[in-house]
């Protein structure tokens, strides 16, 4: 058993769960909302990117700003058609409203992109480390480093700046915030719009580790509950930290116990931690 | 309406209902889709309860129509019981997961506990497909026919016309037991533990017990739609978790607006007519189905009933003008 492999594959996808999850952090510290769509708004950005740089042969990093926009303009459009509900806070319509959005997108992603396989591969992928008894790929590295600069621009902005500023006010107290002068909808629309260009990065640095379908969204999604939830609702430096954990959880269960369970005994942990702390392990209210 | 016209209409829809295939022209895919109808709706009237009761989303909902349909697939072809054991052990591994899962969730709320329900069934899925005894990814086949027999009288289903009024009566059942359960103490509690919680504790309802006890209701209607499911399919898979369930189930509780009796039943049949005879295809039927959620969610917030409502309130005025009678105030 080479134990430093699958602690640097866990590192890897601990980093590539953090970095799928941020977007839906943001939008839950932020928005107190919630979107069962963010796992198909991953499944089709991925394939955007795949099908600038494999069908019309573009260069890779052009699929980061094609990606994204596709993110954007899904989340904003989504933002769009809900923010009736949202002003009204009415959580259960927003809940089931998503997840009609995820299966829309599904439905057309298949019709656009077809419902088979696809390998999404980048020169990154291709281009191999081995160091001592480990392997790994530059599009590892690019997906650590990533998710190490997004997540401290992040926290800095939250943090640190104006804009930082209105959205924890609008989270705070959004009626507050409407009060003070602030435009809540526009902080919601650019929530939803950060959400969907954050999940296009993830997707166009994660998804070329394993093959994509148009199906994946479903079970992709439920990686990012548990970093979300783990990491305590909204905390940014929580759901890193969670993301983290079950990378490296993920791994070495993976392989030394059984790779089909994993998703399951992920979400077993889950289950403890809700049981026993239904904060999540960052519990502290406003702490970003 | 005096109560003995009341009585007199539901028979008479009741009648209708049964009919209603042969009147829309008795072939075996009229048959097919009513079949399927019935068992969706039953499906659904399970999640309605959660939903517009408790006012939770219960995204596990699948797993106890998955429960239902594996524990018939199991209890027919092993030991060869016959419908009505496998329908009690559909029900009792239904509330023994319902209880559980309940349990695990009973201090989570809003999206954590969606959250949660919603993963269960993904959990479910990889259970499902590598399991050896459920199948694993080839699923279980070879259900026998649908067969009931008491001394010399015996009722053999062999395809969805003959299973058709089985179907019928399991809806009916939903139907009556959704009724007796908003009207129920039990069903009381859960709306004014959605409406007001903090009233319901002043006034001695446990929250979490209403919660529990709903749940535990609901989780065997569902499952009753699982065990017919897999009579008429006569063949099970993890296909039955699938999310379109889900969507299918969740579309029919909002299309026709959240707390209507008929709502269900009425969301299933609209939208599997357009499936079974409007298809447009697979991934085009998805856009669809997703789009009728969405829309119904954002535009018309009290369902396709509250958007008809002024229209009827209309025909209720001219009724009375017509009577010479004074609307009554709302």
């Amino acid at each position: 058993m080479n134990l430093s492999q699958q602690f640097i594959n866990g590192l890897v996808l601990g980093h590539a769960y953090a970095l799928i999850a941020v977007g839906w952090t943001v939008l839950l510290g932020i928005a107190r909302l919630v979107n069962f769509a963010h796992g198909q708004i991953y499944m089709l950005c991925a394939f955007v990117a795949w099908y600038v740089t494999s069908r019309l042969g573009l260069p890779y990093l052009i699929s980061f700003p094609a990606a994204m926009l596709m993110g954007i303009a899904v989340g904003y459009v989504m933002q769009r058609v809900l923010l009736l509900l949202t002003l009204k806070q009415d959580l259960v319509s927003i809940m089931i409203a998503t997840l009609g959005f995820g299966y829309v997108l599904q439905g057309t992603a298949a019709l656009v992109f077809g419902s088979t396989g696809q390998i999404f591969e980048t020169p990154l992928s291709r281009a191999e480390v081995y160091f001592e008894n480990v392997w790994f790929t530059y599009q590892d590295i690019a997906i650590i480093t990533a998710t190490i600069v997004l997540f401290t621009v992040l926290r800095y902005t939250i943090k640190r700046t104006h804009v930082g500023r209105l959205t924890r006010m609008v989270a705070e107290d959004p009626h507050l915030a409407q009060l003070a002068g602030i435009d809540v909808r526009k902080v919601y629309l650019a929530v939803f719009a950060f959400e969907g260009a954050a999940v296009a990065v993830a997707a166009v640095l994660v998804a070329p580790r394993t093959p994509i379908l148009t199906s994946m969204g479903f079970e992709e999604v439920i990686v990012t509950f548990v970093v979300v939830v783990l990491g305590g609702i909204g905390s940014i430096l929580g759901s890193y930290v969670a993301g983290l954990a079950l990378g490296l959880f993920t791994a070495f269960f993976g392989a030394l116990v059984a790779p089909a369970y994993t998703t399951a005994a992920a979400f077993a942990v889950l289950i403890a931690v809700l049981v026993l702390r239904p904060g999540g392990f960052a519990a502290r209210a406003g702490e970003h | 309406m005096t109560m003995a016209v009341r009585v007199f209409l539901v028979l008479a829809l009741v009648v209708a209902g049964f009919f209603a295939p042969r009147i829309l022209g008795g072939s075996p895919a009229v048959y097919s889709a009513c079949v399927l109808i019935a068992i969706f709706a039953v499906m659904a009237y399970g999640l309605d309860m959660i939903v517009s009761d408790v006012g939770e989303v219960s995204l596990g909902q699948s797993l106890f129509f998955a429960a239902g349909a594996y524990t018939t697939a199991l209890l027919s072809t092993g030991p060869k019981l016959g419908p009505i054991p496998a329908f009690c052990g559909s029900m009792a591994a239904a509330v023994v997961i319902a209880a559980l899962l309940g349990l695990v969730t009973l201090r989570l709320r809003e999206f954590v506990f969606s959250l949660v329900t919603y993963a269960v069934v993904v959990v479910a899925v990889t259970f499902a497909q590598n399991w050896s005894f459920l199948g694993g990814s080839d699923g279980l086949g070879g259900i026998p026919p649908f067969q009931l027999s008491f001394a010399t009288l015996s009722f053999t289903a062999r395809n969805d016309k003959e299973l058709w009024p089985v179907a019928y009566l399991l809806v009916l059942v939903a139907i009556y037991l959704v009724h007796a359960f908003r009207r129920s103490r039990l069903g009381q509690a859960a709306l004014m533990v959605h409406l007001n919680p903090r009233l319901a504790t002043m006034s001695g309802i446990n929250p979490q017990r209403t919660r529990l006890s709903v749940f535990m209701f609901s989780a065997p209607i569902t499952a009753a739609a699982g065990w017919l499911y897999a009579y008429q399919r006569a063949y099970v898979s993890a296909d039955v978790l699938e999310v379109y369930f889900l969507i299918l189930m969740l579309t029919a509780v909002v299309l026709f607006g959240r707390g209507w009796l008929l709502g269900p039943l009425a969301g299933v049949s609209l939208i599997l007519v357009q499936e079974k005879f409007l298809s447009f295809g697979g991934d085009v039927d998805k856009i669809i189905l997703g789009g009728v959620l969405i829309v119904t969610l954002t535009l018309l917030p009290r369902g396709l009933a509250g958007a008809l409502q002024p229209i009827s309130t209309l025909a209720e005025a001219a009724l009375y003008r017509f009577g010479n009678r004074m609307p009554k105030r709302s």
